[in-house]
C-alpha cells in the first residue's frame, strides 16, 4: 500500500509524516508517534479508552482512518497537564481517588473534559450521560462523578482550590486518605503498559488458536510461514525444551497445543515478525490437519459415564471435588420443620479489565530470559517458565508490568511462555498485544455454577441442616479450579453456625474456555445461592429476612463448616450498621416493595431518565446523589 | 402477543440485603511474604517488595505503612516492586491478601531497619531505645531533649559505618483440609460484610435499575478509607454487571460474545449509587490488624438485588443474569398463576 504524507499538530506540536493508509489515528499516535496514553481497550468504539479530541471534538480514535485527521489539531492526554502541573481535573481525579488501574484513565479525563468544555455547570447527570461512552471496570464510576464534580466547582470559582489538597501533611497516616503514589502517572497518561513499550530490534509476535472445541492435530506444517520474509520466528510445541505444562494448581496446559486442542481459543503455534502485519499473513500459511472430536459443554454430560476424556490422565472430567461433612445431614432434615430446596446458577463472566493482555519479552545481555508482563503472580510464572524451558530459575526474570486491571484474569500464564519460546528462538525482543476479541476467547472466565440447595429449619427460623451440591464448569483446564472450588465450598453454607453440614463442590471439565480465578473466587457464586436461599426460607417460615439472619449468624466461639473455632466475630455489627445507613424498615414479608415506607431515599441515585417514563413513579425521589 | 400487564404504575421499587464472609490470604496452606526495607538518604525509605500493584492501591497502602513504621511520610517512600531478580518474593495479587500479607510483612521490615537506627542515636544520646520516637521526618528523645531529622540520623548512622536495612517475612499459617470431611483452617483472619440494595423494576420492559447500594464491611483497619470505598464501589459495580447484564455465551464450545459489543459491561449510566461504612474489627495474630476489601466487597450485591427484586415484584430469580426477558418470562408465569388461582376460586 502507497503510503502518504500526513499533517497534523498534535498536543501544540506540528508533525509531518510519511504513513500508510491502513492506519488508524490511535495507531499513528501510538505506534509512529509514541504518544501512548492513549490506550487501545477494544478497537471497536466501545470502550473509550482511546478517546481524543480532534479540532476540539471528542473522538474515539480507534474508529478514526488516520487520513480523516489531516490537518486538524489533536489533544491527547498527554496535553492535559499545564505548564508541568497537573491541571484542575487532574487534581480532582487525585483528591477523590478516582484512578484505580489506570488503563481507563486518559480516556475517561478526555470524556469529563469533553463534558465541563461542552457544560461548565454540567449536573451529575449530565455528567454521568457524557462518561457513558467510556468504560471503567475498576472504580464503580463514584468517585469519577465526585472527580468531575468537585473540578467543575473549582473551575466555576465555587469551590477553593485548596480543597484538591491532600488532608494530612503530618503523620499518623494510616487512616487517613493520602493520595495514591501513582496517580499522577496514571492522569496524565506517563505509565507504560506492557502494550505501550518498545524496544530497538523488537518483532510482533501473533498467535494462531484453534478453531474448534476439541479436534485432534493430525498435522501442523509451518515450513510456508517461516519461509516468509520478515518471519523470524515460528514456534510450536516442537519448541519446547523441559517439561511442557503450566496451570496454577496442575500443570495440564501446554504452551502450545500437543496434538490435541481443547477449547474455540488454544494456542496451537505462533509467529514473531517484524510487524504485525506480517505476523497475520505467516499464521495463515501455517498448515493444521485437525480431527474433530466430540465436544463436551454441559457439565451433566461430562461426567457422565463413557463420556469423551478431556486430558487423557483425568478419565472421569472431575478437575477437582472438595466435600465438607459436619454432623449428620440426614438427621438434621429429619427433624427440622421445614425443608426447603432450590436450585440456583450462575452464569460465566468475562473479566474485562480494560488493558487486554500485553508482553514484553527479551534477553538481558548476559543472556537471562527477561518477560514483562501484567502478570499477577510472577513468582510462580517463573517457576513454571524454569520448568517449561529447562533453564536455571534464576536465569528467568519475570517483571511486573503496570496491570491494566486483573480481578484474577492475569494469574493463568496463558502467553508468557509463548513469548518466551519466540524469543529464545528469535534472539530478539518480542511483543505481543492481544486484541479485545484474542483477549475474551483465550483467557479464564468465572466459573459458572449450578447449586442445589437444601435447608432444614426449626420453626423459630434456626438452620438445622444444610445440604449444598455444586457443580461447576472448568472449561479445558484446570488454571485456578481446584482452588476455586475449595473456596467455594468452604464458605458457600455463609456466616451462619450449622451443625450438620453437607457440601460438595466439584468442577469438571468440559471443551468450553477454560474457568479460572476471578474476583471473589467461587465464594460469590456460592453465597449468591445461600443468601437467595434464606429469604426464600424466610417466606415460608414467614419471617423477617432480617431476624431469620440474625437469629443464626456466627459469634465468638462457634465453630466453621470446617470445624475452625471463631474468634472476634463482627457479622452482626457489620449487617446491624448496613441496614442503619440503608434506613432499612424491618418487616415479615418479602415481597413488600409497594408498601415499604424506607424506599426512594437520599443515597440511591435517580432513575435512568433515558426514555420518557409513561406513569408516574409511586414514590417521587426526594434525595438526590449528593 | 402477551396481554399488557395489569399492574400500574409499571415501574416497582423494593429493596434486599444479603450478607457474606470470605477468609483473608491464601486459602488452607500457609501463606507468606517477604519484604526488604531501608532508611534511605535524606530520610527517605526504599521498599523493595514483590508486590502487585493491580489498581487496588495497594503500594499507597504500603507507602502509608512504612511512614508510620518510620515516622516519614508517605511521599518519602519509594517502593521497587515485582521484578522476579530484584526483590523477595510477596507471591500474588489475588486472596484479598496483599493489605494483609504483605502490609505486615513490609511492616517487619521497617522496623528492623528502624531498630538499626535507633541503636545508633539510643548509644549516642544515651537513652533506651524505647525512648526514642520517630514521627513526621523526626527522630527525639521521648522528653524533647534531643532530636535530629531523619535525614541527619541517617547520615550520623551511615557515618558509624551503618546501612539502617531491615528484612521482613510475614506468614500466615493456615492448614489444609481433610480431604474426607473439610475439617481445617483455612485462613486465620476473616472479614463479614453485609449490602442493602434497592432496585426499580420496570413491569412492562424487565429491565431493573439498581438505584441504591449501601455496603458494610469489616476490613481490620481501613488504612486508607478512601481506597477501601473504592473496592467497594468497585466490587458491587462489577456484580451488578453479573447480576443484570454480564454473560459470557457459548453454543456448543463456540463463543458468541467475543467483542464489548455483544459482552454488555456496566457503564456510568447502570450503576447505583454506592453508599459505605467501613468496619473495623483488627485482626489479632498479626502485627498491623489489618485484614482486606479486595474480594468480600462483592459478595452480598448479586442476592440483594435479587431479593429486591422480588420484593418490588414478587418474582425470584433462580439464574443470573436477571435479564429483562427472564424478568419479564418470570412476571408472566406469576400472573398466569395468579389467573389460574383466581378462576379456580
Ligand atoms: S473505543 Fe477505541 S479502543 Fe475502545
Ligand atoms: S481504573 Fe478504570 S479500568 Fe481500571
Amino acid at each position: 500500500m502507497a503510503s502518504f504524507d500526513i499533517q497534523m499538530t498534535v498536543n501544540g506540536r506540528p508533525v509531518k509524516q510519511s504513513v500508510s493508509p491502513h492506519l488508524r489515528l490511535l495507531d499513528f499516535l501510538r505506534e509512529e508517534l509514541h504518544w501512548t496514553g492513549s490506550k487501545e481497550g477494544c478497537g471497536a468504539g466501545e470502550c473509550g479508552s482511546c478517546s481524543v479530541f480532534v479540532d476540539g471534538v471528542l473522538m474515539k480514535s480507534c474508529l478514526m482512518p488516520v487520513a480523516k485527521a489531516q490537518h486538524s489539531e489533536i489533544e491527547t492526554i498527554e496535553g492535559l497537564e499545564e505548564q508541568g502541573k497537573l491541571n484542575v481535573l487532574q487534581q480532582a481525579f487525585q483528591k477523590t481517588g478516582a484512578s484505580q488501574c489506570g488503563y481507563c484513565i486518559p480516556g475517561m479525563m478526555m470524556a469529563a473534559t469533553a463534558a465541563l468544555r461542552a457544560n461548565p455547570y454540567a449536573g451529575r447527570e449530565e455528567i454521568k450521560e457524557r462518561l457513558g461512552g467510556n468504560i471503567c471496570r475498576c472504580t464503580g464510576y463514584q468517585k469519577m462523578f465526585e472527580a468531575t464534580e468537585l473540578a467543575r466547582d473549582v473551575m466555576n470559582g465555587k469551590l477553593t482550590i485548596e480543597l484538591l489538597k491532600e488532608e494530612k501533611e503530618e503523620g499518623p497516616f494510616i487512616g487517613s486518605n493520602s493520595f495514591r503514589i501513582d496517580t499522577s502517572s496514571k492522569v496524565t497518561g506517563a505509565l507504560k503498559y506492557a502494550g505501550d513499550m518498545v524496544m530497538p530490534q523488537m518483532l510482533h509476535m501473533q498467535v494462531l488458536r484453534s478453531p474448534y472445541p476439541h479436534a485432534e492435530i493430525l498435522e501442523l506444517d509451518t515450513s510456508e510461514a517461516e519461509a516468509m520474509a520478515g518471519v523470524e520466528a515460528v514456534v510450536t510445541h516442537r519448541d519446547v525444551q523441559g517439561i511442557d505444562g503450566f496451570g496454577v494448581f496442575t500443570d495440564d496446559q501446554p504452551v502450545l497445543a500437543r496434538g490435541k486442542v481443547r477449547y474455540v481459543g488454544d494456542a496451537i503455534a505462533a509467529v514473531a515478525a517484524e510487524d504485525v502485519l506480517t505476523a497475520k499473513e505467516a499464521l495463515k500459511k501455517i498448515k493444521v490437519r485437525y480431527r474433530e472430536l466430540v465436544a463436551i459443554t454441559k457439565t451433566e454430560d461430562a461426567i457422565k459415564t463413557g463420556a469423551v476424556i478431556i486430558h487423557d490422565d483425568v478419565p472421569d472430567n472431575i478437575v477437582m471435588h472438595i466435600p465438607i461433612r459436619k454432623g449428620n445431614v440426614d438427621k438434621g432434615m429429619a427433624e427440622a420443620d421445614f425443608v426447603i430446596e432450590e436450585t440456583y446458577y450462575t452464569q460465566p463472566v468475562e473479566h474485562a479489565y480494560l488493558e487486554p493482555e500485553a508482553g514484553l519479552a527479551y534477553l538481558d545481555a548476559d543472556g537471562t530470559l527477561v518477560i514483562q508482563s501484567p502478570s499477577q503472580n510472577i513468582t510462580h510464572h517463573r517457576q513454571k517458565l524454569a520448568k517449561i524451558l529447562d533453564m536455571p530459575v534464576n536465569r528467568v526474570r519475570m517483571i511486573m508490568s503496570p496491570v491494566g486491571g486483573g480481578f484474577g484474569g492475569k494469574e493463568d500464564m496463558h502467553y508468557q511462555g509463548i513469548l518466551a519460546l519466540a524469543v529464545l528462538k528469535s534472539r530478539r525482543p518480542v511483543r505481543y498485544v492481544f486484541t479485545r476479541e484474542e483477549s475474551i476467547i483465550a483467557s479464564a472466565k468465572r466459573h459458572p455454577f449450578s447449586i442445589k440447595y437444601q435447608l432444614g429449619l426449626n420453626r423459630e427460623g434456626l438452620i438445622q441442616a444444610s445440604k449444598i451440591h455444586m457443580l461447576a464448569d472448568a472449561g479445558a483446564y484446570n488454571c485456578s479450579t481446584e482452588g476455586v472450588m475449595r473456596k467455594a465450598a468452604i464458605l458457600a453454607a455463609g456466616p451462619y453456625a450449622i451443625e450438620n453440614l453437607m457440601v460438595d463442590a466439584i468442577g469438571v471439565y468440559t471443551n468450553n474456555t477454560p474457568s479460572g480465578a476471578m474476583r471473589s473466587f467461587g465464594a460469590m457464586q456460592s453465597q449468591f445461592a445461600t443468601e437467595c436461599h434464606l429469604d426464600l426460607c424466610a417466606e415460608k417460615l414467614e419471617m423477617d429476612p432480617v431476624e431469620l439472619r440474625r437469629k443464626n449468624f456466627f459469634k465468638e466461639g462457634d465453630e466453621t463448616h470446617t470445624r475452625q473455632e471463631l474468634g472476634s466475630v463482627s457479622m452482626l455489627e457489620v449487617f446491624n450498621s448496613a441496614l442503619d445507613l440503608a434506613d432499612w424498615e424491618t418487616g415479615i414479608s418479602n415481597s413488600r416493595g409497594a408498601t415499604r415506607s424506607d424506599l426512594a431515599q437520599s443515597g440511591n441515585r435517580p432513575p435512568c431518565t433515558l426514555g420518557a417514563r409513561q406513569f408516574p413513579l409511586e414514590t417521587i425521589p426526594t434525595g438526590q446523589a449528593a | 402477543m402477551n396481554a399488557p400487564l395489569r399492574i400500574f404504575p409499571k415501574q416497582k421499587r423494593g429493596r434486599g440485603v444479603a450478607a457474606g464472609w470470605y477468609g483473608i490470604a491464601r486459602t488452607a496452606t500457609i501463606d507468606r511474604a517477604g519484604a526488604w526495607a531501608e532508611l534511605d538518604d535524606g530520610g527517605t525509605a526504599k521498599i523493595i517488595t514483590g508486590v502487585t500493584e493491580i489498581g487496588e492501591g495497594i503500594l499507597t497502602v504500603l507507602a502509608q505503612i512504612v511512614a508510620d513504621e518510620l515516622g516519614i511520610r508517605p511521599k518519602d517512600v519509594t517502593i521497587g516492586d515485582n521484578d522476579t531478580a530484584r526483590s523477595p518474593e510477596a507471591a500474588h495479587a489475588g486472596a484479598t491478601r496483599q493489605t494483609y500479607m504483605i502490609g505486615n510483612a513490609v511492616a517487619l521490615a521497617c522496623r528492623e531497619a528502624r531498630q538499626r537506627l535507633v541503636k545508633e542515636l539510643a548509644q549516642k544520646w544515651q537513652v533506651s531505645e524505647d525512648d526514642i520516637i520517630c514521627s513526621n521526618g523526626i527522630i527525639r528523645t521521648l522528653d524533647h531533649s534531643q532530636s535530629m531529622t531523619m535525614s541527619e540520623a541517617v547520615q550520623y548512622c551511615k557515618n558509624r559505618g551503618v546501612v539502617p536495612v531491615g528484612s521482613g517475612s510475614f506468614t500466615a499459617n493456615h492448614t489444609g483440609l481433610d480431604p474426607e470431611n473439610g475439617s481445617g483452617n483455612p485462613w486465620q483472619a476473616y472479614v463479614y460484610g453485609a449490602q442493602v440494595a434497592e432496585v426499580e423494576v420496570d413491569t412492562e420492559t424487565g429491565e431493573v435499575q439498581v438505584l441504591g447500594v449501601w455496603a458494610s464491611h469489616d476490613v481490620g483497619r481501613a488504612v486508607n478509607p478512601q481506597g477501601v470505598e473504592g473496592q467497594i464501589e468497585g466490587g458491587v459495580v462489577m456484580a451488578v454487571g453479573q447480576t443484570l447484564m454480564e454473560d459470557y455465551k457459548q453454543e456448543e464450545g463456540y463463543p458468541t460474545s467475543m467483542n464489548l459489543a455483544k459482552y454488555i459491561l456496566p457503564t456510568s449510566l447502570d450503576v447505583p449509587q454506592v453508599n459505605s461504612v467501613i468496619i473495623e474489627d483488627p485482626d489479632p495474630l498479626s502485627p498491623l490488624g489489618v485484614k482486606g476489601i479486595g474480594e468480600p466487597s462483592m459478595i452480598p450485591t448479586a442476592p440483594a438485588i435479587i431479593n429486591a427484586i422480588y420484593d418490588a415484584v414478587g418474582v425470584r430469580i433462580h439464574s443470573l443474569p436477571a435479564t429483562p426477558e427472564k424478568v419479564l418470562a418470570a412476571l408472566r408465569e406469576k400472573r398466569e398463576r395468579a389467573d389460574t388461582h383466581e378462576m379456580l376460586a
